[in-house]
């Protein structure tokens, strides 16, 4: 049963067998609790609205065509309901450039001798743990479910140039302060 | 090698770029100590990033998950059947004051009066219609659809708060 494709366990829970639902809930659960652990900053609020996804996507699974991929269409759920949920808490919704903004804040908190000792993996999660909301989907999209550019531009609908730019940016940001860290090794 | 910008240099390490493009940036890397060790963090981030720990829900997740999908659905049932049994009844009670009518008036027309039987019939229908809506019966009508659509109405209200509780919001 764990071997069937998204589209054949859609199928089933569309022809009433719901309890095959809990077979695409193990495959995304804890890709998506990442992406929302990542943009909430919260692990209570990430797994509410997690549950919160899951009931949707099955509310909704008889509208779902097979125009898309299903974690495509899952992960704009994921999305947009993690921003309803940092609006509501009245919370800022980044927009482009207040997302570099948060980049530079990131820059100058971390210097690169504060984590000379530290493991540089633990230092780089802390990093993806405070990007931005848009920033941590398009990272968590991109390397954990391995997305394409274009696929999470779908999610997030928006133009794959700008996938890019804020891909490039997170990936640039972790890049100075490898290579500021390189540096200070070389020195000292 | 200041031309390889660092838009290039992510291009080149997700094979983004043209062949040639591709060609290009690697001659420079190869050429320049500075643009490769921008590379080689470059890298090094990005290999960090895949290795990125995924985070895991609680253990009773999709069981907790599962267990509310069951409760919506068999909720959704005992909605879907309460209206159904609201309308049978409210179809019964037009059939039963629609069959009393009818029997009525049968029972008014003559069997011998075969060849005046249809203008009878008819104009006994609306007398009895006329009586049945007239304006003591109207009341008494609209007062008893009113006071089932109350109950109905409060009896959906109930179904729907308790269907939020069993969900939490």
């Amino acid at each position: 049963m764990k071997n069937l494709t998204d589209v054949e366990i859609i199928e089933s829970v569309k022809k009433g067998n719901a309890a095959d639902y809990s077979i695409l809930v193990d495959r995304y659960k804890n890709k998506a609790f990442s992406m929302l652990k990542r943009m909430l900053k919260n692990d209570f609020d990430a797994e509410e609205i997690l549950m919160d996804c899951f009931l949707k996507a099955y509310n909704n699974i008889s509208s779902f065509k097979f125009e898309s991929k299903f974690s495509t269409w899952f992960y704009r759920i994921v999305y947009n309901t993690a921003l309803t949920k940092l609006s509501n808490a009245k919370r800022k919704i980044e927009s482009d450039m207040d997302s570099i903004d948060d980049l530079h804040y990131l820059k100058s908190k971390y210097n690169a001798d504060d984590f000379l000792n530290e493991d540089i993996a633990v230092t780089v999660r802390k990093i993806v743990n405070e990007l931005p909301p848009k920033n941590a989907a398009v990272i968590t999209m991109f390397y954990l479910e391995e997305m394409t550019t274009e696929e999470i531009g779908d999610v997030l609908q928006i133009s794959v140039a700008n996938v890019k730019v804020i891909l490039h940016r997170s990936r640039n940001l972790l890049r100075e302060l490898i290579e500021k860290r390189n540096l200070l090794k070389e020195i000292l | 090698m200041n031309y390889i910008n660092d838009e290039m240099l992510n291009n080149y390490l997700d094979n983004d770029l043209t062949s040639e493009e591709m060609q290009l940036v690697k001659s420079a890397i190869a050429n320049s100590v500075e643009l490769k060790k921008r590379y080689e963090a470059l890298l090094s981030a990005n290999n960090l990033l895949r290795e990125t720990e995924i985070d895991f829900t609680s253990a009773e997740f999709t069981k907790n998950l599962m267990q509310k999908i069951k409760t919506k659905s068999s909720t959704a049932r005992q909605q879907k059947y309460f209206l159904l049994s609201f309308l049978v009844l409210f179809g019964l009670i037009i059939f039963s004051i629609t069959g009393y009518v009818l029997y009525e008036i049968i029972l008014s027309v003559q069997a011998n009066e075969s060849t005046k039987g249809i203008t009878a019939v008819s104009k006994n229908i609306s007398e009895y219609f006329s009586g049945l809506f007239s304006k003591n019966n109207l009341s008494i009508f609209g007062s008893v659809l009113s006071f089932i659509m109350i109950i109905s109405g409060y009896f959906l209200y109930e179904y729907q708060k308790q269907t939020r509780k069993k969900f939490g919001h």
